[in-house]
């Protein structure tokens, strides 16, 4: 080691003050919150910091917390990229979050409801009839369905940004089966595990009752007449890049994690095969796409589901979590007409902010859209995981052309937004030995259930790894951080 | 318990067995034939041939030259071969993954590592210098499994059908290496000589199982071909003994089948059937006829395998 | 007046290799509505298991099957005794209000009512060039519009068999206009969505006493959602309003909500399916 082992970790860290750094503020101090864990970590060397970090890692790849990445046709094992310094969120702050999570999923499943029943809101004119005629996510088979509890969205992952400007933006609502939420209490355990000695000097809230939560909010949706209801947890297998969390969700649960060929339907009622015999099953924690659940009904190619699965749901006698159809929520375009949806089944004015979009299916807006492509993020409205995602100003005059054209073809496909700052989190950086501003962003995990709500204290804050970049997503290369939420 | 899972549990315990004895097979036969009494024992083809007939693909034609370098990479590490080690191990995780939730973490880490350092292991190193290191670090991981599976486990249903996977491995295990060295031994006879009785293949064939130091107390004697028979299929306190597996697999049964009087189309039924019978063997009797023996024995295991996931784990 | 109707629907399956497990679905049992009532169902099939009844996603009764027995031919077999209630549709015609039912299917909330059967699903999708195909007559009633689309596309689809299969879209229809039933329905359907009347695909049984086309398959018509009428059956291939010889068994966007007979099989190589139908009048 050369002679920068003995530096503080931070004393090589640079502030870009055009970006809004959540532990710094614009004269270079840290603010309250901050300060008491800088103090902490500075008494670390970043010898010491490397070591440690090696540890964490070391740990995740162990317990085999790992994603699956296919190049040239070999399948690599990797550990979603993990940075031990936490992210802070104060009590203040997060009450503000946490409404703002309930009152979108509550006004969702509302909405959600109302589309498959009496379409009042597209009928009074406050979303138009093509959002959902042309979504494909639109189940015509859920019309007049009424899932069991009146539940939809009951695991939702809303993502969360912090401007430049201080306030909170929520970018996107994922209502079909969002994840992450296994990542947050990996990084919990790690971060406690590698630096215990920093973790008492701060009450934080616990994030390992997420389980128990989940489990509550299955058996309140069980369907009529069932006493102690089964509940299971459906996953494509252990080839999906989501299977650790599946697993980890069952275990915490102490439910059966089941893979489609495990179940059977008779007479309309679920059944999973067991060294015993038939069980009946009651509530599923489906982590299979809509179309996949049942190929009597749907992708009838689908080796996922489960034949006549879509039938017992139907009759009422199994209950599925998310409800199929809950995908027509989470489109886009969908997103754009939040604060109206909040205002017309809650009556309230929305807690967390929209980001302000523009529908290429609007026309003066679509014109507007094609003519300031260099400053506006254009999404693709039905696409998760941060794919087709163009970003105006990093685009050459001949990508711009292209993304001119693509919307042209089908404008209906896409949405705009102006590009919002992520604020930035002092981030270790392999590479340089160093910590680096990096954009972050926050998933947070809502439940809704039958009478009952939960949102997880606590959320997934992942980091753009690459210098400059905006997209967190781990497909595309993101990381993650411990975030804690401080008790009053 | 899903019936796949119990599956996946049972073939878990199952591979974890194979890949122990097969590393240990590689290792006792070789470093013993090293500095062996006689000159065939010591010769590197007879070493070879008897590692491909442990693993069931024997070298008939005598004179094929076998390359030390291929056999040790085809029975460790080679990934296209069902056979080797580095594919038991992976066939172990791929089913403690399919088992994941139900299986603790502290085992599912050791499976893990387990993997992990099998597959990351330098072929070059192996064949060249890393065969001892290799196959002791194995069959040291797989201690390490099983005691992670008697100590981090649930005494319940999971626990009963991975040792019902350990258990059946491990006495189809000890009988293909009973006949290897058998083979072997008959193979070596008169070579220097002495009677197939007193070979020296036994005292290697009871390392390959890690008896020979209880042997020893026991008999205090050299082992010969009917103490060593005794004492690997008929001695219940030899934990590798063919009978004190069996005794394991009649005792986890019973969890998965409480029923006090078994139905007579049952695995349960059929392992107490299999037990009585060699509850009053005697070793005398089974050199009479040591093919027709191992191969009656293997069948009954094979049954009783096959049972089991007719009765348990079909989906 | 009415009278009985005896439906016999026959399913052969054959497999190359062995089946280790599967599951059907047939679609196939009349419903009950107005002018029709099940009076009895028989179902044999040769593996001896259990047939289901269950729903499809549209409320549609179904017969299920599962089975986890090896095995490489299924024959299915189901009969069905009917009552129709004879009716005449041209008797039931109001005098239409046409300035108002125009207005109405214009509206947001007939729109919204009726959006499944207004949109272009798979096989209903006209290419870009062929939206105008069809044009109603404004000052004629929809009713006489959709017997006018009736008769076009009677003349524009030459009834062949097989040119077209399950899968067949609307865009090869157009540049080779040869079909059967299954293509004329999701014409007509295309064209009277394309004029914003509501249409739906209706797969049935077809009695063939007076020589009409459809042969001894299921058959196909469409819905039309006529104002002051309700849905209103048209069956593009005879020219005909639906009548005491369209049995019907369920409705959808298209054939892919009514198909027949869906299965999940675990087996290898090719099979073979064979359906037959045979409508018989029990006057």
């Amino acid at each position: 080691m050369n002679s920068d082992a003995n530096k503080t970790i931070f004393s090589s860290y640079n502030k870009n003050v055009q970006l809004f750094d959540e532990v710094f503020d614009s004269n270079g101090v840290a603010k309250n919150v901050y300060q008491k864990l800088l103090e902490l970590y500075g008494n670390h060397s970043i010898q010491d910091y490397v070591q440690l970090n090696n540890k964490a890692k070391a740990s995740f790849f162990n317990q085999g917390i790992t994603f699956q990445v296919y190049d040239n046709k070999m399948t690599q094992e990797k550990i979603f990229p993990f940075d031990l310094f936490p992210r802070i969120i104060d009590e203040g702050e997060w009450e503000i979050i946490e409404k703002g999570a309930i009152q979108r999923s509550k006004a969702l499943n509302l909405f959600l409801w109302d589309i498959y029943h009496d379409k009042k809101i597209i009928k009074d004119g406050i979303v138009p009839l093509d959002l959902i005629s042309s979504s494909a996510n639109y189940l015509h088979q859920m019309i007049g369905v009424d899932p069991p509890g009146g539940i939809y969205n009951h695991i939702s992952g809303t993502d969360i940004i912090k401007h430049s400007d201080g306030n909170y933006y929520v970018l996107e609502d994922n209502i079909r089966c969002p994840s992450g939420v296994s990542y947050v209490i990996c990084n919990r355990t790690a971060l406690k595990r590698a630096l215990f000695g920093v973790f008492n000097h701060y009450k934080t809230h616990s994030v390992t009752n997420y389980a128990e939560n989940l489990l509550e909010i299955l058996e309140s949706v069980k369907p009529k007449g069932v006493d102690i209801p089964n509940c299971v947890v459906l996953t494509p297998g252990m080839h999906n890049s989501a299977f650790y969390e599946h697993s980890y969700l069952a275990k915490a649960m102490g439910v059966e994690l089941v893979e489609g060929r495990d179940l059977f339907v008779e007479n309309d009622f679920v059944y999973m095969k067991t060294i015993r015999g038939p069980i009946k099953v009651d509530v599923i924690y489906r982590r299979v796409d809509d179309l996949f659940i049942d190929p009597l009904e749907f992708k009838p190619e689908s080796a996922l589901g489960v034949p006549g699965l879509f039938a017992a749901y139907r009759k009422g006698n199994i209950c599925l979590a998310n409800a199929p159809g809950t995908g027509v929520a989470d489109d886009k375009a969908i997103y754009t007409y939040m604060p109206q949806i909040i205002k017309y089944y809650l009556d309230e004015t929305p807690i967390l902010n929209n980001v302000h979009t523009y529908h290429c299916s609007r026309p003066d807006e679509l014109n507007y859209v094609l003519e300031h492509i260099h400053e506006l993020v254009i999404k693709p409205v039905d696409e998760a995981g941060g794919y087709g995602i163009s970003i105006g100003n990093r685009l050459t005059k001949n990508e711009i052309k292209v993304v001119q054209q693509e919307i042209k073809q089908n404008p209906r496909k896409y949405i705009a937004q102006p590009i919002m700052s992520l604020s930035v989190h002092p981030t270790y950086i392999d590479d340089s030995e160093s910590f680096e501003q990096r954009h972050i962003d926050l998933r947070t995990f809502t439940l809704l259930g039958n009478e009952k709500e939960f949102v997880l204290k606590g959320g997934l804050s992942r980091v753009a790894l690459k210098r400059g970049n905006l997209i967190v997503n781990s497909s595309q290369g993101g990381g993650s951080k411990d975030t804690w939420v401080l008790k009053k | 318990m899903l019936a796949r899972v119990a599956n996946n549990l049972f073939w878990m315990g199952r591979y974890i067995e194979r890949a122990e004895h097969v590393a240990r097979y590689l290792n006792v036969n070789y470093f013993s034939s090293l500095d062996a009494p006689n000159e065939l024992s010591q010769s590197r083809q007879f070493v070879l041939r008897s590692m491909m007939f442990l693993v069931g693909e024997p070298i008939g034609d005598d004179s094929i030259e076998l390359k030390e370098e291929d056999i040790l990479y085809n029975i460790g590490l080679n990934p296209l071969q069902p056979y080797s080690v580095i594919n038991n191990v992976k066939s172990a995780r791929e089913n403690a993954n399919s088992a994941r939730d139900l299986i603790s973490t502290e085992l599912y880490e050791s499976i893990n590592k387990f993997y992990h350092f099998v597959i990351n292991y330098s072929v070059a190193d192996f064949t060249k210098k890393g065969l001892y290191d290799f196959t002791v670090n194995v069959t040291e991981m797989t201690a390490i499994l099983r005691g992670k599976i008697r100590g981090t486990l649930l005494h319940d249903e999971v626990y009963a059908i991975i040792m019902l996977g350990i258990n059946l491995e491990r006495a189809t295990q000890v009988i293909r290496i009973i006949n290897a060295k058998y083979n072997d031994a008959v193979k070596a006879k008169g070579s220097y000589g002495d009677q197939i009785g007193h070979s020296f293949e036994w005292i290697t064939l009871l390392k390959c199982v890690e008896s020979y130091d209880m042997m020893r107390r026991y008999y205090k004697k050299t082992p010969t071909s009917i103490s060593t028979l005794e004492f690997l299929i008929l001695n219940p306190d030899c934990p590798r003994s063919v009978i004190n597996s069996i005794n394991q697999v009649h005792k986890h049964i019973r969890v998965l089948d409480e029923s006090k009087t078994p139905n007579k189309n049952s695995t349960a039924f059929l392992i107490s059937k299999v037990k009585g019978e060699y509850d009053y063997k005697f070793a005398e009797e089974i050199e009479e006829d040591i093919q027709g023996f191992i191969e009656k024995i293997l069948n009954n295991l094979v049954q009783i395998s096959l049972k089991m996931e007719n009765e348990f784990f079909n989906y | 007046m009415s009278f009985e109707y005896s439906i016999t629907y026959i399913a052969d399956n054959e497999y190359e290799n062995p089946v280790e497990n599967a599951s059907w679905q047939f679609l196939i049992v009349p419903e009950n509505n107005d002018t029709q009532e099940l009076i009895r169902v028989d179902i044999n099939n040769s593996l001896g298991v259990k047939n289901e009844f269950s729903e499809n996603g549209y409320g549609f009764r179904t017969i299920r099957i599962n089975t986890q027995e090896n095995f490489q031919k299924l024959n299915f077999k189901a009969t069905f005794i009917l009552k129709k209630i004879n009716h005449n549709p041209f008797r039931e015609v109001p005098v239409f209000n046409i300035p108002s039912n125009y207005e109405l299917v214009q509206s947001l909330g007939f729109r919204v009512d009726f959006e499944p059967f207004l949109g272009q699903s798979k096989f209903t999708t006209l290419p870009q060039s062929s939206n105008n195909l069809f044009v109603l007559d404004p000052t004629q009633s929809i009713f006489d519009n959709l017997q006018k689309l009736n008769l076009w596309v009677y003349r524009f689809i030459k009834f062949t068999t097989g040119v077209t299969h399950v899968n067949t879209l609307l865009d090869e229809i157009i540049e080779n206009p040869k079909g059967v039933c299954q293509d004329f329905t999701h014409l007509f359907c295309a064209l009277a969505r394309s004029n914003r009347i509501p249409a739906r695909y209706v797969s049935g049984y077809l009695h063939q006493g007076n020589g009409y086309f459809g042969d001894s398959q299921m058959h196909a018509w469409a819905e039309a959602y006529v104002p002051q009428m309700g849905w209103v059956g048209f069956d593009p291939t005879n020219n005909l309003l639906a009548d005491d010889n369209h049995i019907k068994v369920a409705h959808g966007k298209d054939f892919n909500d009514c198909s027949p007979l869906k299965g999940v099989v675990y087996s290898r190589g090719a099979n073979k399916t064979s359906h037959s139908v045979e409508v018989r009048s029990q006057q």
